[in-house]
């Protein structure tokens, strides 16, 4: 049976309280002074700290004890090949999402605490403890900035006049996937192409999809993020009318470890939205291609 | 009579505080009609509120230094605004218009003051996040009114090198032609494992909040071509107070002028004479991919 609107906001305000507390705190007093102390992870680029596997741990034992029957999936503790997704309750964790910028000290590094259900999300907690911007929300609940409804300005979604998030990832190799984000970012930018307001980049999935979510940013388009980059931001989105659909042309469907995501605020009708996301995907380059893990 | 440094950036920034950020944070997002300001074959946003606010501005330092030269990116005739040796006022009332349209939380005002062509007084106000970063030539650089201390900053930072760095990085407005596709280009060899693989690029959106950030030392370059004056004078000076420089985003444009329109700033170093900053101009100066040039 599913979790009831009752449920999930007694749940968003454990994992608020979590944040603001625990978590937050930590990665606010850390950031910027642990640059001598990442490990290698896939290549120099990916850079995982201790104080991400700590803050892991905490989150991990502070949900297991309070919610003992629910899943657990952590960027730290998740295991290639074995690590699922169901249709269980599951919290879907990334201690410090933009661990660049947290190592650099550029203040867009943040707590993402997510929840799914039925391989859907349901909770959304985010925490920039830098900013002090806490974006957090549950399905059917609405969706809050520092406790605050957003609310997002109705007006016209074009591309043209877009201001949209896009980030080079950290594969930077000739696998394809480097060229395809390149190529798509002159093609949105273009004299010959879209013409786009601009892109912006902050370097956290986490945070670029609550701002799409506020209506900051018009669209965020990615690929290479997990579940835990995306799964909270994806439920606070849903709350304020925005939606994520795959990165790749012409497929609408996209699962919470899809890897390819492509989100849009709301402040615009549905048809609008169909239309930018048609419009857009006519700029992409070219499928990008990743492991699926689910 | 000296001028006193420190006394303007103060005025400066209570104008910021009091005057032009209550402007910018009220406004921001709320525009539906703005203007494309050189033609149709540019993104170049401008809005009524941009002109009212260097009104704002011009009206106040006027009253307060009548005979300083002012000026600011409304006011700016092409070919005929010169930068002299007079003390001038050089402003962008909002840095940033796009964000500011959009209501991304990155648009600023930015107030510099230039003495014989170099910036001596900087401050950058950005209402959405509550940021105030003000410096004056050998005063050193304030946060929110606060001494910053850039060298223990400096100190708790990694080594300055290309393929550690985090780079700041705007294609701009102009979508077409040589400069558009040297950006591309040189974006892609900055991130590519073969070549500079840098850890990263970040784009707010803001050349003074871009200049601001790499004085707090949460980002280590910015490269850039088709700014203005006004866009990096009070950045310039507000980085240079903390061990940072600006050379030109071309090789070898290791001296230039605050109106050279292509930029390479980066951030200081806690050993300032390990050549450190020379080898980080050097190394990424070999990433870029022809030459960015403009009138």
């Amino acid at each position: 049976m599913a979790l009831s609107k009752q449920e999930l906001k007694s749940i968003e305000n454990a994992l608020i309280n979590l944040v603001k507390e625990e978590v937050g705190p930590l990665i606010k007093v850390q950031s910027g002074t642990k640059f001598e102390s990442y490990e290698d992870k896939a290549n120099s680029v990916d850079l995982v700290t201790q104080v991400d596997q700590k803050v892991e741990s905490i989150v991990k034992n502070y949900l297991l004890e309070k919610y003992p029957n629910f899943k657990f999936i952590g960027e730290e503790s998740y295991v290639k090949g074995v690590t699922k997704i169901t249709n269980e309750p599951t919290f879907i964790v990334d201690p410090i999402d933009g661990t660049t910028n947290f190592i650099h000290g550029f203040p867009y590094s943040c707590i993402s605490l997510g929840l799914s259900e039925n391989q859907k999300p349901v909770v959304g907690v985010v925490f920039n403890p830098h900013l002090n911007q806490l974006f957090h929300g549950s399905k059917g609940n609405g969706a809050f900035l520092n406790g605050t409804p957003i609310e997002v300005a109705k007006r016209p979604l074009v591309l043209q006049k877009a201001l949209v998030g896009f980030e080079s990832g950290s594969e930077r190799d000739d696998s394809g996937n480097f060229d395809i984000k390149a190529k798509t970012c002159k093609n949105l930018l273009s004299q010959d192409g879209a013409l786009i307001h601009g892109v912006r980049s902050l370097g956290s999935a986490a945070m670029n999809i609550c701002y799409v979510a506020t209506g900051m940013m018009d669209c965020y388009w990615e690929g290479g993020p997990w579940c835990w980059d995306v799964c909270a931001g994806w439920c606070i989105l849903n709350e304020t009318g925005g939606l994520i659909v795959n990165g790749n042309p012409n497929n609408w469907d996209v699962s919470l470890n899809g890897r390819c995501y492509f989100a849009i605020r709301g402040g615009s009708n549905e048809k609008e939205q169909h239309e930018f996301i048609k419009s857009f995907w006519s700029h992409v380059a070219g499928d990008l291609k990743y492991e699926y893990k689910d | 009579m000296p001028i006193n440094y420190k006394e303007i950036e103060e005025f400066l920034c209570k104008l910021a505080l009091e005057k032009v950020g209550p402007i910018i944070k009220s406004k921001s997002g709320t525009l539906q009609e703005y203007d494309l300001k050189t033609g149709s074959r540019r993104v170049d946003i401008v809005t009524a509120i941009d002109k009212q606010v260097e009104a704002i501005i011009w009206e106040t330092v006027k009253k307060e230094y009548p005979d300083f030269k002012f000026i600011g990116e409304e006011s700016y005739i092409k070919n005929v605004t010169k930068i002299t040796d007079e003390p001038t006022f050089i402003i962008d009332p909002i840095d940033g218009t796009t964000n500011f349209v959009h209501d991304f939380p990155f648009s600023c005002t930015s107030m510099g003051l230039t003495v014989d062509k170099i910036p001596v007084v900087g401050v950058i106000f950005n209402p959405h996040i509550n940021l105030l970063v003000s410096a004056s030539k050998s005063n050193g650089v304030r946060v929110n009114g606060k001494e910053f201390d850039y060298k223990d900053k400096l100190k708790s930072m990694g080594p300055l090198v290309l393929n550690k760095s985090i780079v700041a990085l705007q294609p701009g407005s102009a979508r077409e032609g040589s400069n558009f596709i040297c950006k591309m280009k040189t974006y892609q060899n900055l991130l590519d494992c073969e070549k500079g693989f840098i850890h990263g690029f970040r784009n707010l959106g803001s050349s003074a909040m871009t200049l601001a950030y790499i004085a707090l030392g949460k980002l280590d370059s910015y490269w850039d071509g088709g700014c203005y004056c006004w866009d990096v004078c009070a950045g310039w000076c507000i980085l240079n107070e903390t061990g940072g420089t600006i050379v030109g985003a071309n090789d070898q444009e290791w001296q230039i002028g605050v109106n050279n329109r292509t930029y390479l700033a980066v951030r200081g170093c806690f050993e300032s004479t390990s050549g450190e900053q020379k080898k980080y101009i050097k190394d990424f100066w070999s990433c870029v991919d022809g030459k960015l040039s403009y009138e």
